[in-house]
């Protein structure tokens, strides 16, 4: 059984940076316990408890006053998800593409100092057009979250406190997260075909072979049903085990056809394989793929069982009574 | 807007920055939240609960304020007490409001010219 100041509690706690979280959460169920006291003499308790969570009034206004934030472009309630997200993802991400590309640059023939400015400024960008994606996507569903926006001129009342979420209660944050990325994939697919970002010798290639059009039309609807199922997950709230089954089958649905493109010799766009070959002897092509291959597999292998995991564990929790 | 509405906007603006200024002079005392909140209630001063609570921990913040948690009696209670710079703030606002009271009497009598 959950009380009313729990859910106050949690209420006001969620739309606050996490560091602030431990420190005032004590406080808050102080002066909510020191309201209620001075009404028991004259109420029951669970009216007691009632009139002093009206008293210190909406929990979002609570926060917000806390936090001494203005709504800007990312209110209260969803900038702790955007920062610790951007906090997580910029350091990882970065550096992996950053390095990645100062070792294809310099593979393919680049001086050393060259190669590490090309994926310097690569990490760069990276870091760039995360924080703006990032940034756009938690824009926008701060201004389309219609339910947090208070009704205007009705006081509020105990009754619109939210639930506590359920243990695994997916959070808004991880499904943005999931949007965002796969947003970016998006955009990295078509740009690394289109804009021809590889450059060798003057001549710009396209990273995938552009007779396997086909396949990347694939890629790119796998995407976009990713993208989807990450919101469907999300309307669900936890993961169920059929779920967790879509999960499996849409990660087989891109690590098979990756893997045997790659076996076929597909993928990779000729001619640039053919101007690396010329400028590092051959040698790197099977080595480099059987890596992708693997961790497109392994990857795939990883993800599918993580989903039966989380469904696992949601239902052993559905099977007792949350508490 | 009735007369009642723009009257009482007024007046929130005026007491704004004086609720600061009691419960600095307030807290010369030790005191909890709560127990504050019916303090300046009783004093007149028409506070919500959910201003002044992050007003306290504003006010600690910027170091005017200092906080410790009392664990003595049967709810743990934070309890907050004016520090040595509060007390010179105080003093600075108390003196300005004794100016600004002074000029507002002598403009309400007529008598500044």
């Amino acid at each position: 059984m959950t009380t009313l100041t729990d859910r106050y509690v949690w209420a006001v706690l969620r739309a606050l940076p996490s560091r602030q979280r431990d420190e005032l959460e004590p406080e808050i169920r102080a002066l909510v316990a020191d309201a209620a006291d001075a009404h028991a003499d004259s109420a029951t308790p669970d009216a007691a408890e009632r009139t002093a969570l009206v008293e210190l009034g909406d929990p979002d206004a609570l926060a917000a006053r806390y936090t001494d934030a203005t709504r800007f472009l990312i209110g209260p309630r969803l900038y702790p998800e955007w920062e610790r997200l951007l906090k997580l993802l910029i350091p990882i991400v970065a550096p992996i593409a950053g390095i990645a590309f100062a070792a294809v640059g310099w593979a393919t023939g680049k001086p050393v100092g060259e190669a590490i400015v090309s994926g310097l400024s690569i990490a760069f960008n990276v870091v760039v057009q995360m924080a703006f994606w990032f940034t756009l996507v938690f824009a926008i569903a701060e201004r389309t979250g219609a339910s947090y926006i208070p009704a205007t001129g009705r006081p509020w009342t105990p009754d619109e406190l939210p639930e506590l979420p359920a243990p695994d209660r997916l959070s808004l944050g991880e499904a943005i997260a999931s949007v965002a990325f796969g947003a970016f994939v998006l955009a990295a697919i078509v740009w690394v075909q289109v804009a021809k970002p590889i450059v060798i010798d003057g001549t710009a290639f396209a990273l995938f072979d552009p007779a396997a059009s086909v396949w990347l039309w694939y890629l790119v609807g796998l995407t976009l049903a990713e993208i989807l199922f990450a919101l469907a997950l999300y309307r669900r709230g936890r993961w169920t085990w059929a779920y967790a089954v879509a999960n499996a089958v849409l990660a087989a649905a891109l690590a098979i056809p990756v893997v045997w493109l790659i076996r076929e010799d597909l993928l990779l766009n000729p001619a640039l394989v053919d101007a690396i070959d010329a400028k590092t002897g051959g040698g790197w092509l099977e080595p480099t793929m059987a890596i992708t291959a693997f961790v497109f597999a392994f990857i795939a292998v990883i993800d599918s069982v993580d989903g039966f995991g989380k469904a696992w564990r949601t239902s052993r929790q559905v099977a007792r009574p949350a508490g | 807007m009735t007369f009642d509405e723009i009257l009482s906007g007024g007046q929130q603006e005026l007491r704004r920055g004086t609720v600061v200024l009691a419960c600095l002079l307030l807290l010369r005392t030790p005191g909890y939240g709560y127990a504050l909140l019916d303090q300046l209630r009783d004093l007149g001063f028409s506070v919500d609960a959910n201003t002044l609570y992050p007003l306290l921990r504003r006010l600690e913040g910027q170091g005017l304020l200092v906080s410790e948690w009392n664990t003595q009696e049967a709810r743990p209670r934070k309890f907050y007490r004016v520090s040595p710079d509060g007390e010179r703030h105080a003093a600075a606002l108390f003196e300005d409001w004794t100016r600004v009271d002074a000029s507002l009497r002598r403009l309400a009598q007529g008598d500044d010219a």
